[in-house]
């Protein structure tokens, strides 16, 4: 049914879970499987392009580790995960790798913002289910 | 207050605070540590004491050193034509914009002229390159040719300031064939030199590149020049070596970012005058309209002459209308030097704020290219 699966991996709890399901749904289609970790606040408005390689190379660090450990976890169940780490706004950056690398599931962790974030505009799990262009599971 | 350790506390205090904010809301430090700065200037019992405008001036002369030494000199290179025609003229036009209007219209003197039109020219190189992070844009051929010519204008700037209010005297002389020495020297000794001494604890790499800026600083001073130009120069011709030096170039961020910019940033805050910028708010806007329509005049014919689609030229240019660091720097030394006076200082620097924002904003909601993202492929 699926044959090429996205996962969303930010290195929370939740991006955990989700990894865990796309791994098992992977296995089970014996679909491609790919992740992506979007590097949000690119610091706005700086003064020098110190500030903003900086905070690139804090991000990239991080996303190395999680993604290092996610690629493992996928080998251990004898999957190929793919990775990609794009600088951007979470919610948009993930609609649109989904959109132009054709994939036709989309799983995701339900986290997101503080409550009363989440309220006013929705959690970001909320928005990538309403402007993914393909079926969305969200892990809880 | 009198008690320097409170006066010390308090500074850092509002340093802590924009920090906290920035890692919240992603937005710069140095842009938050400004309006911090604002805040305190207004409300707050904040002193610029000596030893503030000592600490605020390294800040300053550290900061431009490390924008010179973050230029890619392979990509001046490679597109020297069109990067130094767009960065040329998107210095020249809203320099000569700006002094115009301020001269003709708002019946300010020559030199303050001249320090409104100097302050408006630059164009922020750091605002650009972190929109163009988020869109990819950097990576692209497009991309690196616009942060050249950022780089070209700054250069203009700096230029400007340096040599339009100095003495041209004995002094001068003597400036210029310093620098000129010590310029020539610069990247055959420093990798030399830094290799001999070694990466220590005791940073004497980061000690002799603040000799440099010192001592040259002291020089621009004694010909009535400022002390960026040397700092910007000194940049540039390091850029090569500091590029390759991922470990030193992050320590002297460390050391500018954690003790001396957040001085300078506050103090350039501290010094707006909230009543004059409520007085004022027509005329600053008029300058924010007045840079980004010369900017419109200098650039925009360019991108067509270069072929660039017409998303493309739009966004070129509305980005090419930013600026920060040095419209800031431009102003403060304006004030200091008693070229302008606080109300004018206001005005220019909110102008600045604002041009950081206002063309940033309207690149990014209407006319981003369509580009495929990249990013990193694991």
């Amino acid at each position: 049914m699926f044959k090429k699966i996205l996962v969303g991996n930010d290195g929370s709890e939740g991006a955990k879970k989700a990894l865990k399901t796309a791994i098992d749904l992977a296995k089970k289609y014996n679909a491609e499987l790919h992740s992506i970790s979007v590097e949000e606040g690119v610091p706005q408005y700086a003064a020098t392009i110190g500030e903003v390689e900086e905070f690139r190379k804090e991000a990239n660090d991080y996303f190395q580790k999680i993604n290092d450990d996610a690629k493992e976890e996928a080998k251990i169940a004898g999957i190929d995960l793919y990775i990609k780490v794009q600088a951007g706004h979470e919610v948009e950056t993930i609609v649109h790798y989904a959109k132009e690398g054709h994939f036709d599931l989309l799983v995701v962790g339900f986290m997101g913002h503080s409550k009363i974030f989440g309220r006013v505009w929705g959690s970001t799990s909320q928005n990538i289910t309403k402007l993914s262009p393909c079926t969305v599971i969200v892990v809880k | 207050m009198d008690n320097q350790w409170f006066q010390a506390a308090l500074w850092m205090g509002l340093a802590f605070v924009a920090t906290l904010l920035s890692v919240r809301i992603a937005i710069s430090i140095a842009l938050l540590e400004i309006m911090v700065g604002v805040i305190g200037g207004n409300f707050l019992p904040l002193q610029r004491t000596e030893w503030v405008n000592f600490l605020a001036g390294f800040g300053s002369i550290l900061l431009t050193f490390l924008a010179g030494a973050e230029i890619e000199p392979q990509i001046l290179r490679k597109k020297f034509k069109e990067s130094v025609g767009i960065g040329f003229l998107s210095f020249l036009m809203p320099f000569l914009g700006a002094m115009g209007y301020a001269y003709y219209i708002g019946g300010w003197t020559f030199p303050q002229a001249a320090m409104a039109g100097i302050s408006l020219s630059t164009t922020s190189v750091a605002v650009v390159y972190a929109v163009m992070i988020e869109t990819g844009y950097n990576e692209t051929e497009l991309g690196k040719l616009i942060l050249a010519a950022c780089f070209i204008t700054d250069l203009g700037t700096v230029l400007a300031l340096g040599v339009f209010f100095a003495n041209y005297d004995q002094s001068m002389v003597f400036f210029i064939v310093i620098t000129a020495i010590v310029l020539f020297l610069l990247p055959k000794f420093t990798p030399w030199f830094f290799e001999k001494v070694g990466s220590r604890i005791s940073e004497p790499e980061t000690k002799f590149i603040f000799l440099l800026l010192f001592g040259l600083g002291g020089l621009a001073l004694m010909a009535k020049s400022e002390a960026v130009l040397p700092a910007y120069l000194v940049g540039m011709v390091l850029a090569p070596f500091f590029l390759k030096n991922k470990t030193l170039s992050h320590r002297m961020r460390v050391t500018a970012f954690t003790m001396l910019t957040p001085f300078y940033f506050l103090k350039a805050g501290s010094l707006v005058k909230l009543s004059a910028m409520w007085n004022s708010a027509l005329l600053i806007l008029i300058f924010l309209l007045v840079k980004i329509a010369a900017k419109f005049v200098g650039v925009w014919p360019l991108t067509k002459v270069f072929k660039f689609a017409k998303k493309e030229s739009m966004y070129t240019t509305l980005l090419m209308s930013t600026g920060l660091t040095f419209g800031t720097i431009s102003a403060l030394f304006g004030y200091t030097n008693k070229i302008i006076n606080q109300e004018q200082y206001t005005i220019l620097v909110t102008a600045v704020i604002l041009s950081a924002v206002v063309p940033t904003v309207i690149a990014q909601k209407w006319f981003q290219p369509d580009l495929k993202k990249e990013g990193n492929d694991v």
